[in-house]
């Protein structure tokens, strides 16, 4: 079983995760009734379907300094706009390519489909999510500074 | 005058003082302004790096404030005036055109804090052009091959090495330092003569358009014909406000992240969408022939209406670097027909 | 001057003033010489005397397709943002396009910037555009004053030198690779279509890039755009970027600052080449406007071997294909989604 606790004075990653209102949301709102338990560090930004996440909403996550990116969405198949999902997922496939081909690491932005009755399955993505981007490290390349 | 080997050392001594910055080649395939270390020498093919000096003037971004809402921070929710990171500078290596675009500048920018404490702590050492090319016009705009208006000391390259001359007090003073320098002989000075007279004459010749356009009826120019085949070409990139060493437009905004954030400028130009945009939503200048024709129009009529001279120093940036090869020269010919 | 060059030009003169004199269009987009070398004006004929001022050599870089929208309004009546354009035929527009011009005129049309039966397409096929960069690099930066181009080589003179180069040193780099030179779509056409070329590594320079280890890419990346003054001359120049708002004037939310600092230049231009995908030609336009010679058109190429690998589709080639990111397939490729690889993993 993966370590869930942040130890005292361990960076703690900021996770920025876009979750669609019908199926990942519900599912991390379930995971939370259901007492699955799972990092601390992911920060919820609920979208009405994953394909109303844009390249600039993830890349502007990276620039406010997020050190990690998730966006789910429902299975294909199962979108509530129908097909909100399948545009998503070609768009996303495109950025999460693009983005490793400029350099940024492939771990910082992650991409699942879970739905709203994938209380355990939401858990399980949030800390194999935090443990990637723990070991990547803080972002580095993207953060805008002044 | 300095032979090459003690300028070079003089340069060096002066890297201790002064930050210095000159032409060189960027690894991109053209020569703009970089850190030059060593008593480097620029680069000095004839006519003009690719960027001018204003970024050493008026840089982008150039914080003007900065401020937090942190409230464990002492100094959250007052204003802050950014600290001053840059040391002195000294530009090696600049036209006698760029140098004029400084004084230029200057008449817009009299009364802005930030423009005139660096205009104080630049010192800007020039070479003068032996030799122009084929997209320089200098002297159209009232400016010269081997002019030193703007310049704290004028550099003539001769065989023998260079003729440094002091043109304000502080090159004056900068120039003392030169320990190796000595007095050029009879020679020396005939060959610096030579390139004073000379320079110009490879240059189209001077038009002085200035005082002629500012005669012209204003509302004669901006119904000109000429502005729609103009404007067709022009896809209102920037290329020609940024590269341009007397564009001089700036936009502010605030940026925050985090509980801070920090007021900045950077360079605007007229030919972006956000020019003269109203909050309404309506803009006034929303087509393009009216951005191309206000710019021309700014730089040679409105600008030398209120200062004097044209708001162009004949540096060709523009007419080398626009993609589809708009001219300003022709522009002047065309107003000047009017 | 090359006689090839020379008999498209007359040809295409011949065409557009036919084109005008008899009314069909009510103006001919295409280039004629400016006052510089090696740089085109592109040129709006407006009456048939103009036809006469076009010209067609190397140095034709920017995409025409960039002006079709602007230009086709221009010839409506005006009318208030909201209201419906008015029924009936509208003024038609003529314009010469080569085989990338004429796809992203597609794009357009699928796009529906342009109305396919506003446009009068005078197709001919591209011999590859020549690269200005490349010949300044060749003279080592030294001034130009005039360059005659001849069929194979061009001969180009300034104070003190002469020099040949051949012509096919200096093609730009996206016409090199490109495999196809003739038009997709088009009313006339000038010459013979010449059929797709055969490019097997055409996308050498982004395998090359592909090759680095991450650390290596970023640093590839931030070199190779540390020169951009933000001009967006690149964005001007593509006829892809017609946002009425570009996402950098965004401001609530603000994605890119607007100076150059580095980060926010990554951004512009990792967003920038983003919003081209699926959508991009390779026209090439971006590289030859930006004055800094910055090389962005690895960014687009990259997208464009995705989009081939992952769903097969090219840009622009016919009206009928949707574009491949306004469409999907229930099967497309699924194997970046960390859930879909999580189970792979557990089986």
């Amino acid at each position: 079983m993966n370590d869930t606790t942040i130890k005292k004075g361990e960076w703690e990653p900021k996770i920025i995760a876009f979750l669609c209102n019908w199926c990942s949301y519900a599912g991390a709102d379930l995971a939370g009734v259901s007492r699955y338990q799972y990092p601390p560090s992911l920060r919820i930004v609920r979208v009405p379907c994953s394909g109303r996440v844009s390249a600039n909403m993830i890349i502007d996550a990276l620039r406010s300094g997020a050190d990690g990116v998730l966006v789910s969405g429902c299975h294909p198949g199962d979108c509530h706009y129908i097909s909100g999902n399948y545009y998503a997922r070609r768009r996303f496939a495109i950025l999460k390519k693009f983005l490793e081909f400029v350099g940024i690491e492939p771990d910082r932005v992650n991409f699942s489909w879970i739905s709203a009755s994938e209380g355990e399955q939401f858990a399980q993505v949030a800390t194999e999510v935090t443990e990637r981007v723990k070991k990547l490290g803080p972002a580095r390349h993207l953060v805008k500074e002044f | 005058m300095l032979p090459k080997a003690d300028f070079q050392s003089w340069l060096k001594e002066l890297s201790g003082q002064f930050d210095i910055f000159g032409p060189k080649e960027n690894g991109k395939g053209s020569v703009d302004w970089q850190r030059l270390e060593g008593g480097e020498l620029p680069d000095l093919a004839p006519g003009v790096p690719k960027g001018s000096i204003k970024t050493f003037f008026f840089p982008q971004p150039e914080t003007l404030l900065e401020f937090s809402a942190r409230p464990k921070q002492e100094d959250a929710f007052r204003l802050k005036e950014p600290k001053e990171t840059d040391n002195p500078r000294l530009l090696v290596g600049v036209r006698p055109c760029d140098a004029r675009s400084v004084v230029l500048n200057s008449m817009p920018y009299e009364q802005d804090p930030y423009f005139q404490r660096r205009r104080q702590s630049v010192v800007l050492v020039g070479f003068a052009c032996s030799q122009g090319c084929s997209t320089c016009f200098c002297t159209w705009t009232g400016g010269s091959p081997v002019g030193t208006e703007g310049l704290d000391l004028m550099v003539f390259v001769l065989e023998e090495g260079l003729y440094v001359e002091s043109v304000t007090e502080k090159g004056e003073r900068l120039l003392e330092g030169a320990s190796t320098q000595r007095q050029p002989n009879d020679s020396e000075l005939q060959a610096v003569q030579k390139i004073r007279q000379s320079a110009p004459s490879g240059l189209p010749e001077a038009m002085e358009p200035a005082p002629r356009l500012k005669e012209k009826d204003l509302m004669a120019l901006y119904n000109a014909p000429f502005w729609q085949e103009l404007s067709d070409s022009c896809i209102n990139c920037g290329t020609c406000t940024f590269l341009c060493p007397t564009c001089y437009c700036f936009d502010i905004q605030d940026e925050t992240l985090k509980g801070k954030g920090r007021r900045i400028r950077y360079w605007d130009s007229c030919m972006f969408p956000l020019f003269t945009l109203h909050a309404s939503g309506h803009n006034p200048r929303g087509e393009k022939v009216k951005r191309v024709r206000n710019r021309f129009m700014h730089k040679l009529k409105y600008f030398p209406e209120r200062f004097g001279p044209l708001s162009c120093v004949g540096c060709g940036r523009c007419v080398r670097d626009c993609p589809v090869n708009i001219d300003i020269r022709q522009v002047m010919k065309e107003l000047l027909a009017i | 001057m090359s006689t090839m060059n020379q008999k498209i030009t007359e040809e295409l003169r011949q065409k557009a003033r036919q084109l005008l004199e008899s009314g069909q269009v009510a103006a001919f987009l295409g280039y004629t010489s400016g006052s510089v070398p090696m740089v085109m004006r592109p040129f709006v004929a407006r009456n048939p005397e103009d036809a006469d001022r076009l010209e067609w050599n190397s140095f034709c870089v920017l995409n025409l397709a960039n002006y079709l929208p602007a230009l086709l309004k221009s010839f409506e009546p005006p009318r208030r943002p909201n209201e419906p354009p008015p029924e009936g035929p509208l003024p038609k527009v003529g314009v010469v396009a080569t085989g990338c011009w004429s796809r992203n005129m597609v794009v357009q049309v699928q796009e529906n910037q342009v109305q396919r039966e506003r446009l009068v397409i005078v197709g001919v096929s591209s011999r590859g555009m020549v690269d200005k960069k490349k010949v300044l690099r060749i003279i080592e930066n030294r001034d130009v004053n005039s360059v005659d181009e001849q069929d194979n080589t061009l001969v180009v003179k300034g104070p003190g030198f002469e020099e040949e180069i051949n012509r096919w040193d200096v093609v730009r780099d996206n016409c090199k690779t490109c495999i196809h030179p003739d038009p997709v779509i088009f009313d006339d056409m000038i010459g013979e279509l010449h059929g797709d070329r055969q490019i097997p590594d055409r996308f050498r320079q982004v395998e090359e890039v592909e090759a680095l280890s991450p650390e290596d890419r970023w640093k590839w990346f931030t070199s190779e755009i540390e020169s951009c003054i933000r001009c967006y001359a690149c964005r001007n120049a593509c006829p892809l970027c017609y946002c009425p708002t570009c996402f950098v004037d965004d401001s609530r939310p603000q994605w890119v600052g607007k100076s150059i600092e580095p980060v926010d230049t990554a951004i512009f231009h990792i967003l920038r080449a983003y919003h081209c995908a699926g959508r991009c030609t390779d026209c090439g336009s971006c590289e030859s406007a930006c004055p800094m010679g910055i090389r962005m058109r690895i960014l687009t190429k990259k997208l464009q071997k995705d989009v081939l690998e992952l769903y097969g589709a090219e840009a622009g080639m016919s009206i009928q294909e949707p574009l491949p990111l306004t469409t999907y397939k229930k099967d497309d490729p699924q194997d970046f989604i960390l859930t879909e690889s999580l189970k792979g993993e557990k089986k």
